[in-house]
């Protein structure tokens, strides 16, 4: 049992500079847990603090039911995994693995049969007896990773550890990632920037801002119901569109379109009727054909990115910009005048002062 | 060779001989009889008098032996407490840039100041004269610039490598004897080499606190300018011993203090 739980927990690095501010979070036993936020945002303090590294301001922490919140790090049984991967840079890949096990005592038989083990599970044997520098950078990933392993730790705390390797090698360490997690069980806590990232490869995400904790939950779950305009531009790429909307009479009314809202709608959004709001509405629920429940935008077109398997317009509509991701066949010129259809079951909307969303309806009711 | 290429050597070659030339007439004087030292002629006869008369009237292996023993052992005593310091400094709370910078100000200090308290000090508790003393004060007087050094160094080094260690499992001694100290070898080596030629050059502290027993060879040399005038071939001979620790531990250590003063860490 390695669960964790954070209870207002803030990090106050003085002179009213706080790196999180009381943070409240429960990491599940076994759980892969995702904090995503832009930089700064606090994800690497909190992690930190998981780690023991960072003080603990105020708030209390404990991982497996234990209270830790002052315990040292090496007493905490977590490993870390750094974003520089930390690798010691005068010992051998084999010694680099072993460090933390020869720390803890464990004899020297074990730790052998360990770190070929380890290596051998991530691709390292041959590597073994080289020094750090002597490794390309997926490989020293691959020995900060055997490094934290190895130990068989309760808990993995890893920094953004994949921002270091080019596109191909990340998406390849994504899966491996996943694929370890899923083999050793253990309670991964796992920092990025990047929601495709944070998406593919949590259980749950948490999201930061300003070392605030946003929203935590199952990734789609967020995805479809972010609690705000943050939590949603953030996790939409490109960011969640948004636009300024009144809601009368069941009828929804921007710069761009003016709509009916459905039944299940008009009930979910009562609260948000005549008073200002921000319509949100992702890129991709914009189509080049017309269907049922989607209304026509008309604007033109300024950039557009063919990016193969589909396309992304930049779009000026009655002076929004606008970005809409359409089929790969839809591919008009740049300055055309181009009609879009956005469906209107997918809009979020927002209280325009708070930024807080309106809890959307549930989707079986809108497509009945 | 172009002429460029051509000139271009030519300067260096300038440049060399202006550097070399007190050497190569240094070398010279000490290699040729004493009557000869001020003889205009390049080499007008070999003699090695010179170094027999320093080692055996003026029991110069005796200096030599004290040098050495004092410059190695201060930098011995001195390096470890230097590291120490200058790993607070890079790491840990410490007083913050005020101290820091008292640290630097101690080296503003004239010499003089603290030689003359020193030597009171030493009478009372009867170090003068000894080697002992003379080790003690040129470790406490190369601390703050070896921490100086030391300190740069240490920062330079990123802090996730001691949190790795950390968080592996190592104390903080742990920590900083197996990881921090290793990948500061560098530094290490550049600030002992430091520490070996101040002390072995310094000159003050030495003739104030050494005895006939405990003079150093800077003492001793210039003991060589007597009443009866500068024994110049003496001197010579003694300044070309002088000189080869040094060549030696610099060229030895070449790479490292290169490395340790340029970088000042690890990439
Ligand atoms: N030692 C420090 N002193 C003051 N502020 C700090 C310190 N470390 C981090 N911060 C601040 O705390 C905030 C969160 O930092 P961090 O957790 O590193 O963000 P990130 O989400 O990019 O990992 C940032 O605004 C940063 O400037
Ligand atoms: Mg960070």
């Amino acid at each position: 049992m390695a669960d964790i739980v954070m209870k207002g927990v803030s990090r106050d690095y003085g002179h009213g500079i706080y790196g999180v501010r009381d943070a409240d979070l429960e990491i599940r036993d076994g759980e892969f847990m995702c904090f995503l936020g832009p930089s700064g945002c606090g994800k690497s303090t909190t992690l930190r603090m998981i780690a023991g590294l960072e003080d603990i301001t105020s708030g209390s922490l404990s991982i497996g039911g234990r209270d830790m919140t002052h315990t040292r790090p090496r007493d905490r049984n977590i490993a870390v995994v750094f974003q520089t991967y930390a690798l010691y840079p005068h010992m051998s890949v084999r010694d680099n693995i072993g460090f933390g096990m020869k720390m803890r005592g464990v004899g020297r038989r074990e730790r052998d049969a360990r770190i070929v083990a380890a290596a051998d599970k991530l691709g390292l044997t041959k590597y073994l007896d080289r020094k750090p520098a002597a490794l390309s950078g997926g490989q020293r990933q691959r020995v900060a990773l055997g490094r934290a392993m190895v130990r068989e730790p309760d808990v993995f705390l890893m920094d953004e550890p994949l921002s270091n390797l080019d596109a191909t090698l990340r998406a390849e360490m994504r899966l491996e990632l996943v694929r370890l997690h899923r083999e050793h069980g253990k309670t991964t806590v796992f920092v990025t920037h990047d929601q495709v990232e944070a998406m593919t490869m949590g259980d749950r995400i948490c999201i930061l801002r300003d070392g605030h904790i946003m929203q935590v939950g199952r990734p789609l779950e967020v995805y479809d119901n972010p609690v705000n305009i943050f939590v949603a531009r953030f996790l939409s790429s490109p960011p969640m569109n948004i636009l300024p909307a009144t809601l009368a009479e069941g009828r929804i009314n921007t710069e761009i379109a003016s709509f009916d809202l459905a039944a299940a709608q008009k009930q979910a959004y009562a609260a948000a009727r005549n008073r200002p709001l921000t319509l949100g509405v992702r890129a991709e629920d914009f189509y080049a054909e017309p269907g049922i429940g989607r209304v026509a935008v008309r604007g033109r077109l300024q950039v557009i990115e063919a990016l193969g398997a589909e396309n992304i317009l930049f779009l000026d509509i009655e002076g929004q910009q606008i970005a809409a991701r359409v089929d790969r066949r839809f591919l008009p010129e740049t300055g055309a005048d181009v009609v879009l259809h956005l469906d209107t079951a997918a809009i979020h909307l927002f209280d325009a002062e708070t930024e807080t969303a309106f809890a959307r309806p549930d989707p079986e009711s809108l497509r009945a | 060779m172009s002429r460029a290429s051509l000139l271009r050597h030519a300067a260096l070659v300038a440049i060399c001989l202006v550097v070399a030339l007190p050497i190569f007439w240094l070398l010279r004087t000490s290699l040729v009889p004493p009557e000869l030292s001020y003889d205009p002629r390049i080499w007008p006869e070999f003699s090695t008098e010179n170094y027999r008369t320093l080692f055996a009237g003026n029991g110069f292996g005796r200096n030599y032996l004290n040098s050495i023993i004092v410059a190695l052992g201060s930098v011995l005593l001195a390096t470890p407490l230097a590291a120490l310091t200058g790993y607070a400094f890079a790491r840990f709370r410490t007083g913050g840039k005020a101290a820091r910078f008292a640290v630097l100000a101690t080296q503003m200090l004239p010499p003089v100041a603290l030689a003359l308290p020193t030597f009171m000090i030493y009478r009372e508790l009867g170090l003068t004269n000894s080697l002992t003393g003379l080790v003690i004060v040129y470790a406490v007087v190369n601390l703050p610039f070896l921490t100086w050094i030391l300190m740069g160094f240490f920062e330079g080094i990123p802090a996730d490598l001691e949190e790795a260690a950390i968080t592996d499992g190592a104390t903080n001694w742990q920590a900083f004897l197996l990881v921090v100290l290793p990948v500061a070898r560098p530094g290490i080596a550049a600030a002992v080499v430091l520490g070996f030629i101040l002390a072995w050059n310094e000159f003050l502290f030495a003739l104030i606190l050494s005895g006939p027993s405990t003079a150093t060879v800077p003492v001793a040399l210039a003991a060589l300018q007597t009443s009866n005038g500068v024994e110049i071939g003496k001197v010579a001979a003694g300044v070309a011993l002088a000189i080869v620790p040094l060549m030696v531990v610099s060229r030895f250590i070449q790479k490292y203090l290169v490395r340790g003063l340029s970088f000042g860490g690890v990439s």
